[in-house]
């Protein structure tokens, strides 16, 4: 049984390394293959032609980072939810299943309703 | 799967895995070359021409093209991040193919979290665009990155959130028994409608195709994540973005459009007409490509037909409107599931 | 099928009571778009007393439900009144400073508060060590965030980054502790773990259990800031509101003592030989770096700080001590200690609350002097509890640290009982010093304190009185702790 279970991963895993390594050879390929004649303007960091103007890794809006931790925690949610929808009508008795699942997406809710009226969601 | 010898089996293996990463790939040319024809006519225009049979080699000539440009690096990238990026948005791409049926015969691997496979191969891809707009050290690309990072991480949950509701007609994970499902009760995109909708504007999300295209706006950004990027790295960017609306499509077919089953009425029609062999081995692949190609037509459709979301609207429609529609999908099908 | 079982939810009841709470406290203003301060705590004070009425009615039962996960004992509901206490008290004497600082977060402090008290009873509930490890998440996420509530206050940011940085790191020890245990014994649930090392005795000798165990106590260590682990201490506690460094120091610390007690006597206890050693170490080096850091302190808040990791000090001999034949008495002069240390530190700090005023933070020691003729009353409240605090009869640290030592040298732990004789000696003097500013000095500037709320004298009252109360009568409750933790043993 477990064999059977790792060989049916066994041909994701073969495609994987043949996909790899079909990307890294066009990589390399476009390395071997294309000219080379680089200079100093062609190599500089493009910015519509201007010189470019300091680093350009710099701060950047916290609204991005607090995207990041919302989309962690509601994905979290919907990993949760996967099995439970899979096995969703074969709960004993199967109304519990569904009560125990929108308890839990309430209080979900409840944080959900909290960033929207903390105004984390608008961008303007 | 069938009792076949140990070496037969890795070798119908190997064929299968070689023939669906021809499909991935060669689906590109044949896709840019569809958008660029559909988009020419739409605009009244002609589209390419002149390289073959009205200009259906154009996008091989194209590729031709960048693999023999040279090869640019700049000199204020970091290199390893640099040189790996294309890489990390090419494979996950490529990868969500991996579980998909294209037929019953056609498909890698049939594993029993197929759906989650996907999802969390597919949102792999975001590593690529993050190393590529922060290892260039270009303030456009860096921008764009960011951007399409977060929307891409955005509009993930309203996808993920939206598969629920088939997953809770299907009882499985696994694609093919969700197509099998399907065989025995209905296509899940009638009583999926919701779900089917904000999966496929959550598909046009992820993808970054127009109406939600920030991260490439060319008017702000030039061309967002990639724009130091040259030759077949830049190649390996967009046939990575081609590869992934091919298989967000494919998705869509499998989950919502009974993947490779044959239309109603018009199906057994048709099949009813051709020798059986046929029928077994070439038409469930016909229904299917003829889903997704529809799928692809569908998206040159709604490119030149709705304007560029601003990034607050797009934000917004992600957080504030998928995202509570979505969830109110899965109670709704709860309701319905147990109210039957 | 899925067999579903109803629990029993009488278990939980004082958590659900007290999420409720918070969630109401959160979303009225949410809902209202008003920073209604009275609301919130008058929301907050209801929820925790209805939460410490039901605790207090189910304080016999022995109940254990989701799957033996969760447990109901004496025990347990010991450990809940403790809390619920502190969380009332810190509620009592926030509610001026909260007003005076113009902060604008109130329902989210209120909130968080309760939330982390939800964290705490979780810990003291659990008999399994991934739900143990969620009580611990759910109490020090508040914490980080309470530690970081002023958010323009630079030593408030800096406290709550600290804060979150180390606790991160100790968290990650504790999972990693936990994650050989259960590798080693093949299950996270206490009582089994403990049968797994009893049925096979070969395992004691296991380096990876030995390893696991001792990451696990890192982490404990850290919350409950023990040497070496403690150099967070004095920054956070200094950072952070006052009115969040009273809570921290009391509740969250008897939080993590009783996971660690149930851990290490419910899983662990046949390791006990490893343990003994090492906590004996701890012990003496938390004691002594307390105290004598302590002693060159100038700022009260400071002083507080590293007092406390001093009284972790104190606490540990006990622990040491249960090892030995009477750990009944051992172990109940902990929770003793735990809550005597709740009723005292919770009173000092309310009076360094009392003296903040306009421009005067209240937590230099020049802010005290002259207290005595300014406010009498309050001068009399932190002698008692500076006296409290010190160990000096009749009051309750005196009581607890009694029973403390009475418990070593029961258990033949004279030389531990000797160092911690000594050490209690040592810190008479700066708590002494803060009496002799107090009562010897003149005030520095005249008038009286004008911004004192009555539930911030009922917040000191009330300290004062447990303080007082546990000093004089302390049977009662020390009979009542040792009833508890039998059930342990």
């Amino acid at each position: 049984m477990q064999e059977e279970l790792i060989l049916g991963y066994l041909p994701i895993l073969v495609f994987l390394i043949i996909v790899t390594c079909v990307g890294a050879g066009m990589i390399i390929a476009s390395a071997l293959i294309g000219r080379k004649n680089p200079n100093s303007e062609k190599i500089s960091t493009y910015e519509c032609g201007m010189v470019p103007i300091k680093d350009a890794r710099q701060r950047f809006d916290v609204r991005f980072y607090l995207i990041a931790m919302l989309f962690i925690l509601f994905d979290i949610e919907v990993v949760f939810l996967y099995p439970w929808a899979v096995l969703f009508d074969r709960f004993n008795p199967v109304i519990f299943g569904f009560i125990e699942m929108v308890l839990f997406i309430v209080i979900l809710l409840f944080g959900y309703i909290y960033i929207w009226r903390k105004g984390v969601l608008s961008w303007s | 799967m069938e009792n076949l010898g140990p070496t037969l089996t890795i070798l119908l293996t190997l064929v299968r895995i070689v023939l669906v990463m021809t499909i991935a790939l060669l689906s590109v040319p044949v896709m840019v070359w569809v958008e660029r024809k559909v988009s020419g006519h739409i605009q009244n225009r002609h589209g390419p021409l002149y390289v073959g049979p009205i200009g259906t080699l154009q996008p091989f000539a194209d590729a031709l093209k960048l693999l023999l440009k040279e090869d640019i690096t700049p000199a204020n990238v970091d290199k390893t991040l640099y040189y790996l990026a294309p890489l990390m948005a090419f494979v996950p791409a490529l990868m969500t193919f991996s579980v998909i049926p294209f037929g019953p015969w056609l498909k890698i691997a049939d594993v029993n979290i197929g759906v989650v496979l996907i999802l969390s191969v597919s949102s792999l891809g975001i590593y690529g665009l993050v190393m590529a707009g922060w290892s260039s050290n270009n303030k456009y690309a860096l921008l764009g990155s960011l951007r399409s990072s977060a929307q891409m991480i955005s509009y993930e949950i309203a996808l993920g959130l939206s598969v629920i509701g088939v997953l809770m007609h299907s009882r499985s994970l696994s694609l093919v028994q969700i197509v099998q499902r399907q065989a025995e009760t209905t296509w899940f995109v009638i009583p999926q409608f919701l779900g089917f909708v904000l999966f496929t504007v959550a598909a046009f999300a992820e993808t970054n195709r127009l109406p939600f295209d920030l991260p490439e706006a060319e008017q702000e950004l030039v061309a967002g994540y990639h724009v130091e990027y040259s030759s077949m790295k830049f190649a390996m960017f967009f046939m990575s973005e081609y590869v992934a609306m091919l298989s967000q499509a494919c998705v869509l077919t499998v989950l919502f459009l009974g993947g490779w089953l044959p239309f109603p009425i018009i199906g057994p029609l048709v099949e009813g007409l051709l020798p059986a062999v046929v029928v077994e081995w070439v038409m469930p692949l016909f229904w299917f490509f003829l889903k997704v190609g529809g799928f692809m037509f569908f998206y040159v459709w709604v490119r030149w037909t709705f304007p560029r979301l601003r990034y607050d609207q797009l934000m917004a429609l992600g957080w504030k409107v998928l995202l509570p529609l979505a969830l109110f999908n899965v109670f709704l099908t709860g309701f319905i599931r147990l109210s039957l | 099928m899925l067999d579903i079982l109803v629990p029993d939810f009488r278990v939980i009841a004082p958590e659900l009571i007290l999420i409720v709470t918070a969630f109401v406290i959160i979303f009225w203003e949410l809902i209202t778009r008003t920073a209604r301060h009275g609301m919130s705590i008058f929301l907050g004070a209801a929820g925790t007393l209805v939460a410490l009425a039901v605790t207090a009615s189910l304080a016999q039962k022995t109940i254990s439900t989701f799957g033996d996960a969760l447990v109901l004992d004496p025990f347990a509901s010991f450990f809940k009144m403790i809390f619920l206490v502190g969380l009332l008290l810190t509620i009592a004497i926030s509610t001026r400073y909260m007003v005076d600082e113009g902060t604008k977060d109130h329902s989210e402090y209120y909130g968080l508060l309760i939330l982390a008290v939800v964290g705490m009873m979780v810990l003291a509930t659990g008999r399994e060590l991934i739900t143990i490890f969620l009580g611990l998440e759910l109490m020090s996420m508040s914490l980080y965030v309470l530690a970081g509530l002023f958010k323009t206050d630079v030593r408030s940011n800096e406290a709550a980054l600290k804060y979150f940085v180390l606790g991160s790191f100790a968290t990650c020890f504790m999972l990693f502790g936990m994650s050989y245990i259960y590798g080693i014994a093949g299950t996270t649930h206490l009582r089994q773990i403990g049968r797994a090392i009893a049925e096979n005795p070969a395992l004691l000798a296991d380096k990876g259990l030995i390893l696991g165990m001792f990451t696990l106590l890192v982490g404990f260590a850290f919350k409950i800031s023990a040497v070496p682990f403690h150099q967070w201490t004095p920054d956070v506690y200094e950072g952070a509101p006052t009115s969040v460094t009273a809570f921290m120091s009391a509740g969250p610390k008897a939080a993590a003592f009783a996971a660690m007690i149930r851990v290490l006597m419910e899983a662990l206890p046949l390791m006990k030989t490893d343990w003994e050693l090492l906590f004996t170490v701890v012990a003496v080096l938390t004691m002594t770096v307390g105290n004598l850091v302590a002693l060159a302190q100038e700022s009260v808040k400071r002083m507080l700080a590293y007092s406390s990791i001093a009284h972790v000090g104190y606490i540990l001999i006990a622990f040491v001590a249960s090892v030995g034949g009477h750990a009944d008495r051992a172990l109940s002069a902990i929770l003793f200690y735990l809550l005597a240390y709740t009723f005292m530190n919770t009173g000092a700090f309310a009076i360094l609350i009392f003296l903040r005023r306009e421009g005067i933070s209240g937590e230099k020691l020049d802010d005290f002097a002259g207290l005595s003729r300014r406010s009498p009353i309050g001068a009399l409240a932190m002698l008692i509890f500076l006296f409290s605090l010190a160990g000096i009869p009749p009051t309750a640290g005196f009581a607890a640290k009694l029973s403390v030592f009475y418990a070593a040298v029961q258990g033949g732990y004279y030389a531990l009982v000797v160092i911690g004789v000594i050490n209690s000696a040592v810190a008479a003097y700066y708590y002494l010093r803060v009496v002799v500013v107090m009562y010897m000095q003149e005030p520095a500037t005249e008038g009286g304190y004008a911004g004192t709320s009555p539930l911030l004298w009922a917040g000191i009252a009330l300290a004062l009185a447990g303080t007082i109360v546990l000093g004089v009568l302390p049977g009662g409750v020390l009979e009542a702790a040792r009833l508890s933790v039998i059930s342990l043993l």
